[in-house]
């Protein structure tokens, strides 16, 4: 992990030097400044121009362009008509729409709920959260191959259930289920890393601000709604967008447990494009589920951004 | 006295929370114990005593390192070792290169800043793994394929690392570098010897988000980089659970030895990050 800290005395561009006369009028001056700035902000933003244009705008622009290209290379809309009218495609789009209304709204009401909880003065307060962020740093294909152990019928959790005199779960292999258990696993991976992000929110929101009304007698529900919910609005805005997009593009666990199934009840759109990609080489209609997703995603961030007070 | 009654409800509160807390880290950490005691013990073991659920389960007959040494001498310490070095270089550039961008987009006047700023942001909503398809085909004519530069690139250039540093260099009051523009302080003295210094969590957070894309990438070093010598780990232990006849207790030796670097990162990290911003001089 390499921080930048400790700031030396390095090149400085763009400072303003022993220059201009007195008599240099301010207009040009302040157009001269103006360029300058235009000229630095080019030097910063250069590197991560190009890394965004080589590496991810070029190839949207070719899935864009394979997906209004059929099979003889004509420009057409053919690979929209098919999907349209594709049950498959349907009933993923659906599945992919109904797991991000329930594991959003679980995710981060947990890990805002979690962040509150681990920012009070709790004993041992560092290891805690250090144990519930370590999910995270499991790579998704050891996760999966760990939890398709634990939710094997015959597995530790439905041992753990019986010991408790709770019937059996089917967990992934039955369709009523294997959403849900998809939901668990993702959620064990990403709770506790946005609940990271909102614990350095609430660290940020100066202490006074509680002191003070803890002496007004403010309760713990009154601090949280008017103090803190207010407090972290940026880190909050931060996730929720992060989140959802993370949601939409689950991919790993699905392919490595279930393929989609059983009967497509796991089929998330990820996996029907990578399906339509690798399986059956199917890259136009592949490209143009892509451009649906990506455009549901950015629809639900426009939504997200305007929902939240205040501008960025 | 009227100094003491907080304290004392807080102590308490706090000791309460220790309810809600505890139980929530045994379920973050029972399954990765799982998987490490079931390292330690010989791969036919693993799934005997699953159901129903005795001491068994989670206490082995035998404890023995074997699974590890066998892991070690194969070819999987080789792909341990171009996951940390992939990694720690895709963290650093991608830190230099978002941070410069970040500042640029949240200080610097310029027009035609706010719908950068979008673009940047879009660019980061298109999914990675949908793109990878057509960005191999042109890293494989580049000549990038096999090359660890060519498993680093595409971390590098990271929209979500960019809206987390512009998030936070938003909230650092303006004064602040007013003040430093009087004082004579260019755009970049005040990128280094301001932002920089103020945003070690939001950096932190950041290089998280970068560690975290690259540790985990799996699709990627699939397509771009299969050959063994540049193979990195979770690739590696893919190719573990689809050999036949699998040894999970192997599988399950690599999976530890490969969630202990992020440990030590993190056990590092975490700390800095939710540190919090005293010195950040004043308040919005």
């Amino acid at each position: 992990m390499v921080t930048q800290a400790n700031p030396r005395p390095g090149p400085i561009t763009g400072r303003s030097g022993p220059s201009g006369s007195p008599s240099a009028s301010r207009g040009r001056a302040r157009s001269r400044a103006r360029l300058r700035a235009v000229a630095t902000a080019a030097l910063f933003l250069l590197p991560a121009l190009v890394g965004l244009v080589f590496l991810r705008l070029v190839p949207s622009f070719d899935a864009v362009v394979s997906s209004f290209t059929n099979r003889l290379g004509e420009l057409s809309t053919a690979n929209f008509t098919f999907l349209f009218t594709d049950p498959q495609f349907l009933g993923s789009l659906k599945t992919t729409l109904l797991f991000s209304l329930v594991i959003n709204p679980l995710q981060i009401a947990l890990a805002l709920f979690l962040a509150v909880a681990l920012t009070r003065r709790v004993p041992l307060v560092g290891i805690w959260r250090t144990l519930i962020l370590l999910p995270i740093a499991v790579p998704q294909t050891v996760s999966a191959i760990v939890w398709g152990v634990l939710f094997r019928p015959d597995g530790p959790l439905n041992g753990l259930l019986g010991a408790l005199g709770i019937p059996s779960v089917p967990w992934l292999v039955s369709p009523t289920t294997a959403l849900m258990s998809i939901i668990i696993l993702c959620s064990w991976v990403g709770v506790g890393y946005w609940m990271t992000f909102l614990v350095a929110g609430i660290h940020e929101i100066p202490r006074s601000l509680y002191e003070a009304s803890d002496l007004d007698g403010a309760t713990g529900w009154k601090q949280f709604l008017h103090i803190t919910l207010p407090g972290i609005r940026r880190p909050l805005l931060f996730v929720l967008v992060a989140d959802t997009v993370a949601n939409f593009l689950v991919f790993a666990p699905v392919r490595i447990l279930t393929q989609g199934g059983p009967e497509g009840s796991t089929n998330l759109i990820m996996n029907f494009i990578f399906e339509r990609a690798y399986t059956l080489s199917d890259t136009g209609s592949s490209a143009a589920a892509t451009v649906v997703l990506v455009g549901i995603v950015i629809a639900v961030v426009t939504v997200q951004f305007r929902m939240l007070p205040g501008k960025d | 006295m009227a100094d003491t009654i907080p304290r004392y409800h807080e102590r308490r509160t706090g000791r309460r929370t220790l309810l809600i807390v505890i139980p929530v880290a045994v379920l973050a950490v029972a399954p990765l114990l799982w998987a490490i005691i079931s390292s330690l013990r010989p791969g036919d073991e693993i799934f005997r005593y699953l159901s129903p659920v005795s001491i068994r389960t989670v206490v082995p007959t035998t404890v023995s390192l074997d699974n590890y040494r066998a892991v070690l001498e194969s070819s999987f310490t080789l792909a341990l070792l171009n996951s940390v070095i992939v990694t720690a270089v895709s963290v650093a550039l991608g830190l230099a290169v978002s941070s410069l961008a970040a500042f640029a987009l949240a200080m610097i006047p310029f027009p035609g800043r706010t719908v950068l700023f979008s673009v940047m942001v879009v660019s980061f909503l298109v999914p990675f793994e949908a793109i990878a398809i057509p960005l191999a085909t042109t890293f494989r004519q580049a000549g990038l394929q096999n090359t660890l530069v060519g498993l680093i690139l595409p971390a590098v250039g990271n929209g979500l690392a960019i809206f987390l540093l512009r998030q936070f260099f938003l909230g650092i009051p303006i004064s602040l570098s007013e003040a430093a523009r009087m004082d004579g302080l260019g755009w970049f003295g005040i990128y280094r010897r301001i932002y920089l210094p103020l945003s070690r969590p939001s950096m932190i957070g950041a290089g998280l988000i970068l560690f975290v894309f690259q540790w985990q990438s799996f699709l990627w070093p699939l397509l771009i980089a299969p050959a063994p010598g540049v193979r990195v780990a979770p690739v590696a232990i893919a190719d573990f659970a689809q050999e036949s006849g699998v040894d999970y207790g192997q599988m399950f030796a690599a999976a530890t030895l490969t969630a202990l670097v992020p440990l030590v990162v993190l056990l590092f990290a975490q700390r800095q990050f939710t540190s919090s911003l005293a010195s950040t001089g004043e308040k919005e």
